[in-house]
Order: C-alpha cells, then structure tokens, then sequence
C-alpha cells in the first residue's frame, strides 16, 4: 500500500545553518502522527517544505505517490494537503463565516454547492457555529484556533498538517481542543500530524512519534517509547525548557 | 570615450545621491518616502531662493539649504510620519501628501517656469581634451565624499552603530536602549539632506521647476529595485550600472532612450531577480 | 436586505440627482465639470476594485487611463476610425498592459508592484514626449471626433458608463470574487494556505480595473476631443487616489462618491481651482489622522444606521 505522504532526504539550509536535515519518514492514511522537539528543531521549517511555503535543497515529499516539487503552496491544498500555521493567521476585517468561506472556495471544493452552507457546516464542525457573524479582529485566541483548522478543513483535504495547535491555550482550552482533533479524525476518516513540542494532551492524542532535534529525526516510534529514549531525553535535558515528565 | 568615462560617474554620482537616501530610510525605517523626490527639489528651491533673492553669497546658500531640508525632513518624521507608524499604507499616503503640497507649492510661490541657480564653479575644465563644466566635476567629487562620509559615518561612530542595530532589529535595538524614534527622526534628516545637497548641486545644469522631483524619484525608484530595496552598497552599483548605461545609450543611441535604459533594467530586475543586485541582506 | 434596500435607494437618489443637474443649471460649463467629475468616478471605483479590495496600491492607476486615451486618439486620428472604437480598443491597451507590469511585480511581496506603476506611468510620460513625431508631444493629439454631438449626450452617457462600471464592479466585490480579494488583503499566505491561487486573483483584478480605467480614459479624450501627456501624471494618479481615502476604501461606492465631490468641490467653490491639488492633500492629511475610513461612507453608514 503506498504511503499517504512519503518523504525521503529532505534537507533545508539558510546559509550555513541546516535547518532540516535528511529527514525521512512516512505516513499511511488514516493515522494520527506528531512531530516532538524542542523549539528550533526544524519543525515548522519542515512542514513549510511539505506544504510549498519553502523550496527543499535536497530530498523528495510525495504525495499520494505524486512528486511534490517545486508546486506551490496552493496546488498542494488542492491535492488534498492542508495546514494551520503556528501563529493563528486570520482575514482581518471579515466576519468568521467569511474566513471559512475562503476555504471553500478552493477549486477542488468550489462547485460542491452553496459555500455559505458549506461554511456554516464546518463552523458548527469546529464549535464556531454560533460566532458566524463576528468579525474575527474580536476573536479570543481559542477561537481563532479553531477557525485555522475549519479553514484548512473546507478544503476537504486527506492530511492535515497543524503546527503547535495548543500553543497559547488556556489549560481548559486545550481538552476540548483535543477532542475536536479526535472527532475529526473519526469522523472524517483525517490523517492527521501535530507539530508540538511539549504537552501532555498531545502525547495522548497520537499514535506514533517523530522526534525531532537539530533538523534531524532522531526517533519514531510510539510515545510511551518515545519518552523514554535516550536521545529523545537527552535532547530535553540541558535545555533550559521543563522536560516532557510523562513517565 | 572619456567623454563616456566622466559624465557617466557624474550621473552615476547624482543618481548614487539620490538613491542611497531612499533606501537608507527605507533600510533602517521601513519608510518608502515618496517624497524624497521633494527633498531633491527644496534643497534646488532654497538655493533659489537664497541666492536669487536674497542674494546671499552661494557656499552659504548651499549649506543653510541643506540644512534647511534636513530638518524639514526630521520635522516631517516627527509630526507626520511617526503618528501613523501603525498603518504603513498611511505613512506611504503621508509621504505622497508631502510630495504633492510641494510640487503645488513651488508652483504657487515661482510658477512654472525654469529658475535659474548659479553654479559654484563657473569655469570649464578643459582636462585630457575634454570640456566638462567645473559644477559637474564638483558633483562628482563631492558626491564620493558624501558616500565615503557616510560610510565612515555608519561603521565608526556611535550614532551609525545605533542606525545599523535598528536596521536589523528594531525591537532588539530597542531592548539595548537605542531610541529608535529618534533614530528615525535623525535618518530622515540624513537622508534629506543627501538629496537636497543633490539638488543644490545639480541645480545650475539641470532644471528647477516643480515637477522636477518626479524624474529623480523614478530614477531612485529604479536604482533601488534593480540594487535592493535597503541595500546601500547595492544602490551605488546599481547607480553606477544605470548611470554609465544612460551615457553610454545617450552617447551611443539617442539621448531620448535614456528612459528606456532604466525601465528595461527594472523590468529586467523584477522578471529575473526581484530582490535586486544585493537586496536581501542588511542595509549595510 | 434593509441594508441593501437603504443602500439601493441612496444610489437611485444620487442617480437621479446628477441626471437632473445639467438640466436645473443649464450651463455648458457646468455639464463640463459634471462630465469630467463623472469620469473620474469611473477612474475611482476601478482602482478601488483593485487596490482597495486587495490592499495592494497602485501609484500608476494613470498608466491605465492614458493607455485608453491615447488609443482612442489614434485609432480616430491616425486611422480614421470612429470614435467608438477607441472604447473598447482603450479598454484592452490598457489590459495588455496591466499584464506587463502586474505580472512580474504581483507576484512579489512588498511595495515591487506600487513603485513599479509609479515608474511605468512616469516613463509613458516621458515617452509620450520623447516620440513626439507620434504623438504629438507636449501638445498631444487634438481635434478628435467626439461620441456625441451635443455636450449633454456626452455627459449622459459617460453617467451610464459610471452606472455600469460600478454595477459591475460592485457585483463582483460583493461575489465570492470580493470575498478571495479581501482575503487576500488580510493575508496572502493564508489565502494560500486555503488552497486560492493568489497571483491569479491579484493579476486578474488588476486587468478588470485596468480594463475600466482605460475605458475611461477612452471617453476622457472623447470629452475632451484631445489628448495630451498629462493624462499619464503622477498627479493624477494620486488624485484618484485621495478620492478613494475620501470616499471610504473597499465600497466601490464610497470612492464614486468621493470622486465626484472632490472634483466638484474646487470649481465650485470658486476660486480655488488651481489650488486644487493643495486642497486634496490637506483633505487627505485630515483623514489619515482624524478619519482613515474615509468621509463618504463612514457618513451614509452613520446616517443610515438602524434606529436603536
């Protein structure tokens, strides 16, 4: 069975430092995957080269078999592979509804029917139904969250990538926020992979861990492992971020 | 040949002049001024001014014009720029506002026709069997000056670190203690006042009306694409680059075709290489 | 729909006011000052459509104008052809050349694409002047056919013209269009990210409003019967501009509105005409610090609001 998105040797520099370096690993449809590291490990760097946001040096994504090179980034959406961005990035001075609408104006969604409808089912989908009309400038940050992922969800993609999705949540944000991302991936059949870099809700929520440090992976494997490997523990200690204290 | 040689570092001086103001301001501040072409043309005004009717005798004239400029461009910074720091689309509108009151204003105050400001040197200087005019001569001089003095400026006193920190970190800058405000204050008057000795400078050849701040603002324009936006060293090459090519063309070809020497880089820029000659990296 | 049917009255009432106005004050200098205000209404809400959905400004919105006239002025002039032409023929001049400079510069961030329209229009300027045996220079090109015999006909159509123009283009700013294009003014990599192929929409917009504008320009010369360089100025350009600040940017109405009153205002206002230009920049000044969204359509939004 060919993997959903399969990525080998990719490798990304700026001048001298090497940002992502030689990654590869592969994702099957249907899973929950995370990427774990400390900050500055290449994670959002990485999903930049998957989603067409950044050109790879070295290396090959591809997705659904199909070479991802050199597309840009909205070509890549259309073929099914969405992202959030780490930083909530809304229109500003258009309502909620209108933000999701703009999702459902990508061409591979936008002769599905009626886009206002279309928008109102995935607001009710991430919780943002009865918000529909305010303008997003007012939003507090867990909402703006969710409306990252109905964007991204209105362009009916296969895989979806999220970048710290719980970055900047309150601690009574973050289960329900969890559990949105568990119902979508049931009910929408999603696969799914989160970029974090320490949370307890997060380690939960996925089935298999990429560990990340310097660019490199330096694991994959499931949590209860992950947490446990020693470079994935060495990479946490010394720095001056708490470690995961899962075990 | 020399002919080619000399007018063409002439040009290339004025428009080297012209462009690193622009980009200075647009490298440490983030402020397109787009009436930096204006600048150019207060400094030529005040000449007038000056030596036409009040007769003040011409070095004078030049150094109060300069200094009259820069300080109008420090003022303008402070009262109307800064206010709207939070909206750079108001800050462009600003600077067009600022373009088009003196484009408006010197045609209110001398009307339309050309003025006439004397040169500083009136003699020809007939070197190596060419005739070039001695104000010329002293543009180009003094425009290597200006560049050699800046760039002592920027690396070796406190004042150009300070200018240099803020144009790779404002916020970081700022953390040190470095008053960025009035940094951008003092970067505007340096950068009206290189444009405005410019004008005092080429206003014996060149023309004094009141459009005569839009040519050198398209010519800054293309200068500071085709080098990079915030790039001085790249606005000197690309000043050089253009300036000999216009000489070359106008020597070569027809003086009309002048124009179409920076269009055609500029597009050539844009469709090749946007960030231009040696954008993308700091200012300095 | 209240809104929408307060908006559609006030747009009738206005309607019905400038079809009125020749015809209370019979006056051939009056229409003349009716038409030209009209026109740079049409100028106004084409660059609306463009910069002011998109964000992206364009400082060379005359590029587009002079194209059109000049176009006009030579299929009439050199060709002989009838007047009628030139609007259709200005409109797609003026595209072809939305696409030489939109395309290499859209595709970029930052201010490539304001400055690389100031410059454009800026250097037709100078070429217009260069290529003198051409176009006719500093003079440009007089004694074209006009559209219409009478000045009044004149002005009524280029009134039809405004009303078309911006149903189109209001239409569009109020479709799925207007919805990716302020999108893209919130943020293009998000738009991207939502899957909209960005370059496409900026580029496209650009050559509608292009295509308005140059139409415009078209009945310009027509009015005029001439054409000369100034209709590539950098002063008119801004002009437009400040029209759009005044009229409210993003409406497509507001900057009709704006338009029509800021070239109204100085003529009749006597007096100030040749201050004109000194007039807008203080108006423009005063709305960046006291009123950013404009005069017009802040105002008819206030005097419209739903009774509490």
């Amino acid at each position: 069975m060919t993997a959903l998105l399969d990525v080998a040797g990719v490798t990304k520099r700026f001048g001298g430092l090497v940002a992502v370096k030689d990654v590869s690993f592969a994702l099957e449809a249907g899973e929950i995957t995370g990427i774990l590291g400390p900050n500055g490990a290449g994670k959002t760097t990485l999903f930049n080269l998957l989603t067409g946001f950044m050109a790879t040096d070295r290396g090959i994504v591809r997705f659904e078999g199909r070479a991802l090179a050199d597309l840009p980034p909205h070509r890549i959406v259309n073929l099914g592979l969405a992202r959030t961005f780490q930083l909530c990035r809304p229109f500003r001075g258009m309502s909620v509804l209108e933000n999701a609408s703009v999702g459902c104006l990508a061409p591979r969604v936008r002769h599905e029917g009626s886009v206002t409808a279309r928008a109102q089912r995935i607001l009710e989908q991430v919780g943002l139904a009865d918000k529909a009309a305010t303008l997003v400038d007012v939003l507090p940050y867990g909402d703006l969250r969710r409306l990252e992922i109905a964007r991204a969800l209105a362009t009916r993609p296969k895989l979806l990538l999220l970048d710290e999705p719980f970055a900047g949540l309150g601690s009574n944000e973050i289960g329900p926020l969890s559990a949105l991302i568990r119902k979508l991936h049931a009910e929408e059949g999603l696969t799914i992979l989160i970029i974090e870099h320490k949370l307890r809700e997060f380690m939960q929520l996925v089935r298999r861990v990429i560990a990340m440090d310097f660019g490199e992976v330096i694991a994959i494997g499931p949590p209860q492992e992950i947490v446990r490997h020693p470079r994935v523990v060495e990479a946490y200690i010394g720095r001056t971020e708490a470690p995961l204290g899962l075990a | 040949m020399l002919n080619i040689l000399v007018y063409g570092a002439v040009t290339s001086a004025i428009y080297a002049m012209l462009a690193v103001g622009f980009t200075l301001i647009f490298g440490v501040a983030r402020i397109l001024n787009l009436s930096h072409g204006a600048f150019y043309g207060l400094g030529a005004y005040a000449a007038y001014v000056m030596t036409g009717l009040l007769h003040w005798p011409l070095p004078l004239a030049a150094v109060v014009a300069v200094g009259f400029v820069a300080a109008f461009g420090a003022a303008m910074e402070r009262l109307l720029v800064r206010p709207l720091r939070s909206s750079p689309l108001a800050v462009l509108m600003i600077t067009l506002a600022v373009a088009l009151i003196f484009e408006q204003g010197m045609f209110l105050l001398f009307g339309s026709e050309a003025r006439n400001v004397p040169a500083f040197v009136t003699e020809t200087c007939a070197c190596a069997g060419l005739d070039i005019s001695g104000q010329r001569l002293l543009t180009l001089g003094a425009g290597m000056v200006v560049l050699a003095l800046l760039y002592v400026f920027i690396q070796k006193t406190r004042l150009g670190s300070a200018i240099l920190a803020i144009s790779q970190d404002p916020e970081g800058a700022q953390y040190m203690g470095i008053p960025a405000n009035r940094i951008y204050s003092v970067v505007m008057g340096l950068s009206a006042a290189i444009a405005a000795l410019a004008g005092v400078l080429t206003a014996p050849f060149l023309t004094v009306q009141p459009t005569m701040d839009l040519l050198p603002m398209v010519k800054a324009f293309a200068i500071v694409i085709v080098g990079g936006l915030g790039s001085i060293p790249g606005s000197i090459l690309a000043a050089l680059l253009l300036g000999y090519s216009e000489t070359v063309v106008s020597y070569g070809i027809s003086p009309a075709w002048t124009e179409i020497v920076s269009l055609i880089a500029v597009l050539l820029t844009l469709i090749l290489r946007p960030a231009g000659l040696l954008g993308k990296r700091a200012a300095f | 729909m209240r809104r929408l049917n307060k908006d559609v009255v006030g747009a009738v009432a206005v309607l019905v006011l400038l079809a009125m106005a020749p015809l209370v004050v019979r006056s051939d200098y009056f229409s003349g000052i009716l038409t030209v205000s009209v026109i740079y209404a049409i100028w106004a809400a084409s660059w609306d459509f463009m910069s002011g959905l998109t964000g992206r400004e364009n400082f060379g919105h005359a590029l587009f104008i002079g194209a059109g006239a000049y176009t006009a002025a030579f299929l009439n002039s050199k060709l002989d052809l009838s007047p009628w032409w030139g609007l259709p023929a200005g409109a797609l001049v003026a595209v072809a050349f939305s696409l030489v400079v939109g395309f290499p510069t859209l595709r970029l961030r930052g201010p490539y694409f304001a400055l690389a329209m100031l410059a454009a229009a800026t250097i037709m300027q100078r070429l217009t002047r260069i290529f003198w045996q051409y176009t006719g220079g500093e003079e440009g090109i007089p004694g074209l056919d006009p559209l219409f015999e009478s000045h009044l006909a004149t002005y009524y159509f280029c009134l039809a013209a405004l009303v078309l123009a911006s149903v189109l283009l209001l239409f569009l700013a109020r479709s799925s269009w207007g919805t990716i294009l302020r999108a893209i003014r919130g943020d293009e990599a998000a738009c991207q990210a939502a899957g909209i192929n960005v370059t496409f929409y900026k580029i496209a917009a650009l050559m509608i409003s292009a295509a308005v504008a140059g139409a415009g320009g078209a009945l310009y010369a027509d009015y005029q019967e001439a054409v000369t360089p100034d209709v590539f100025a950098v002063s008119l350009s801004i002009t437009l501009i400040i029209m759009v600040y005044v009229g409210g940017m993003g409406t497509i109405w507001g900057p009709v509105g704006g338009a029509i009153l800021l070239a109204m205002l100085p003529e009749l206002l006597r007096g100030l005409g040749e201050y004109r230009l000194w007039v807008y920049s203080v108006v423009l000044i005063f709305i960046l610090f006291y009123s950013p969204g404009g005069l017009v359509a802040p105002l008819w939004r206030w005097l419209t609001r739903p009774s509490s």
